[in-house]
């Protein structure tokens, strides 16, 4: 499956490295990638796909002490 | 106030006046402010044994240990104990001094991206970049260690802002992660899983003992009666008379541990996370069982198996409202029958005969004080310090269990022994693992502390030879210590005592000698190699397949 994910982050030192690394150590590809500084902080806005249900990767995200908001955007079935 | 004495008063603060480290040259103005403040520093021989005495320090007290490297080699040098106590949820802050601002990033000498290493062994990790971020940075780090699933913390910390001014901080309460509640709906759903199960068990992990909710979870044994194992790391929460406690499960798990959860139809998980050494093969582990599972971190929830409940919250608040209204007296009874029926039998200890290390351990656990702390090693003879011997509280059981670490035992010993000078502290070792971290024979030397050490020598790597007897071929690779050195003459080099037995009949003596001895003291222990550990669970296996004795 493929998920649109919306992260808020503080825009710390290895904030962007935190959420990459643990992607992939979850298992999950990372399909496509923005980010911009938003106010203080950084928006990320990341496409990932994997075998797992998402929450595997996203109550480990939501351990980040970096991060401040994570909204899902939405589901796509895998496409080749 | 330079850097290097905020440090140093952060660290009182927070309550840290015992630290283990060692110097170098990105961390000497902290050394330097160490002379003059009244943290005490215990200088390890090995910045692995450092943090080790750190996490030893830890988990005998639940408070937060705290250890100090340098940069570069002494950064790299901790990182293992950091992975260490992440899988084992550590409460640490660990200092590292980093090359000079002006010096970051051009490969200086000793300059290693230690924050980037950090990451994913670390719950969290800083650099300090501003000297007015110093002390609310370190602050947080003993929050963020503390709060919620504990974990160590890393700071790293460059020479120039330990040297230089740092504005005055006055310690604010810092903001600590919301941690989640459980529901009263979900407790009341909790609680009538509980009333409907025929054969519910109670799987205790080491989260009861990190959240200080010991008590409360012998309270709620005592008052529903449920039969209950324990991880690894949960040995020591549960009250070992209890008639209806199993001991551990897993892959070394006690056969009746094993049997009962595979057997249960309910299973009350608290404070664990279904690691993979203690399911053996996941899609039979306890087939028929509901999942009721209680823990501080919501990403176990659902990891490795859906629970039918959750409870996500402080023990120390979910325990006192979970109950079982209904009896399981049939339930008990069978239980009680499959502890009786495959109980953990001794040999006495009779001149002539060849050492038990499993009968040795038992009455080493019979003979050391109750409160006694017992640190060990990774392999056999950790395996037989679990199932053998008797914990009154998780802080007394200190073994390396996420990362299975050799080499973990005797800097965890320093480390405790700092922690409760006035208790028994005693260090199983593996020969192998002993020597991975053998240079801290010199702290013990150092600081004369009286950590007792009982090395169970079979002159092998022996859980791997288990392996490669069982499951390869008998063909033995790399796995033969029979050159060990004489661990007695060892322990003379660093002026400590010791004895050196090979006989059952001298098991006894050597025992109390030990446990009598004021000092530091090494008993080798000679062991028959072909000795394994029983039952093992073999790989791809289900628990209740285990094999329980030789084929
Ligand atoms: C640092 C480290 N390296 C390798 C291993 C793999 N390993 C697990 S148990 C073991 C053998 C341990 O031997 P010893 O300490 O003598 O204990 P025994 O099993 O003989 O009781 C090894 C090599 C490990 N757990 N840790």
């Amino acid at each position: 499956m493929t998920y649109d994910l919306e992260l808020l982050l503080s825009d710390q030192p290895a904030a962007l490295e935190r959420v990459l690394q643990t992607a992939r150590y979850r298992g999950f590809k990372v399909r496509q990638l923005q980010m911009r500084q938003r106010g203080s902080g950084l928006q990320l806005s990341m496409q990932v796909s994997g075998p797992q249900p998402i929450n595997i990767l996203t109550t480990q995200l939501h351990k980040l002490y970096d991060l401040a908001s994570l909204n899902i955007e939405q589901t796509l079935p895998q496409t080749a | 106030m330079t850097g290097a004495q905020a440090i140093l008063t952060s660290l009182i603060e927070q309550g840290a006046d015992r630290v283990f480290g060692y110097p170098g040259g990105a961390i000497m103005p902290l050394y330097d402010a160490l002379l003059d403040s009244p943290v005490t520093h215990y200088l390890c021989r090995h910045e692995q044994g450092a943090a080790f005495a750190a996490i030893g320090y830890a988990r005998a007290t639940n408070k937060v240990g705290v250890c100090i490297a340098t940069s570069g080699p002494g950064a790299t040098n901790l990182l293992t104990s950091l992975a260490d106590a992440k899988l084992d949820s550590v409460p640490l802050v660990v200092i590292t001094g980093q090359v000079a601002r002006a010096a970051m990033g051009s490969d200086a000498f000793q300059e290693v991206d230690v924050l980037g290493l950090s990451l994913s062994i670390c719950k969290h990790s800083m650099q300090v970049m501003e000297p007015g971020d110093l002390q609310p940075m370190l602050n947080r780090a003993f929050a963020i260690a503390r709060e919620g699933r504990p974990g160590p913390v890393l700071v790293d910390i460059p020479k120039d802002i330990q040297l230089g001014f740092v504005p005055e901080h006055s310690p604010r309460p810092c903001n600590t992660a919301s941690l989640p509640q459980a529901s009263h709906n979900d407790i009341e759903q909790a609680n009538r899983l509980l009333a409907q199960s025929q054969r519910p068990v109670v799987y205790i992990g080491g989260g009861v003992g990190m959240a200080s909710a010991v008590p409360q979870l012998r309270d709620f044994l005592c008052r529903t009666q449920l039969p209950h194992v324990s991880t690894l790391k949960g040995l020591g929460s549960a009250d070992y008379h209890h008639p209806l406690y199993l001991g551990m499960l897993g892959m070394h798990g006690l056969a009746a541990a094993n049997l009962a959860v595979q057997q249960s139809d309910l299973l009350l998980i608290i404070g664990a996370r279904l690691d993979d050494r203690v399911t053996g093969k996941l899609d039979e582990f306890a087939p028929e069982a509901k999942i009721i599972h209680v823990d501080i971190d919501p990403a176990e929830i659902h990891k490795r198996r859906h629970a039918n409940v959750s409870l996500l919250g402080d023990l120390q608040h979910i325990l006192p409202a979970l109950e079982c209204t209904s009896s399981k007296s049939a339930w008990s009874a069978q239980i009680e029958q499959l502890k009786q029926q495959k109980g953990n039998r001794y040999e006495d200890h009779v001149k002539g005969k060849e050492i038990d290390a499993p009968s040795l351990l038992r009455r080493l656990s019979d003979l050391s004080a109750d409160d006694a702390i017992v640190c060990c090693d990774v392999g056999q003879h950790q395996m037989w310090v679990a199932q053998h011997m008797q914990f009154s509280h998780p802080t007394r059981h200190l073994s390396s269990g996420g990362l299975g670490t050799m080499g973990f035992g005797l800097p965890a010993a320093i480390g405790a022994q700092v922690a409760e000078p006035d208790k028994q502290v005693v260090a199983v070792c593996g020969d192998g693992s002993f020597m991975m971290n053998v240079q801290e024979l010199g702290t013990l030397r150092r600081y004369q502390m009286p950590v007792k050490i009982v090395i169970l020598d079979n002159q092998r790597l022996g859980m791997v030879k288990q392996w490669q007897e069982l499951f390869h071929n008998e063909r033995y690779s790399e796995t033969d210590l029979s050159d060990n050195p004489p661990f007695s003459q060892l322990a003379a080099a660093f002026g400590i005592a010791s004895a050196e037995i090979a006989d059952a009949g001298e098991v006894e003596q050597a025992l109390t000698t030990l446990l009598e001895h004021p000092g530091p003291y090494l008993l080798h222990v000679r062991l028959n190699h072909q000795a394994n550990v029983w039952p093992i669970v073999p790989p791809n296996t289900a628990n209740h397949e285990m094999w329980e004795q030789a084929r």
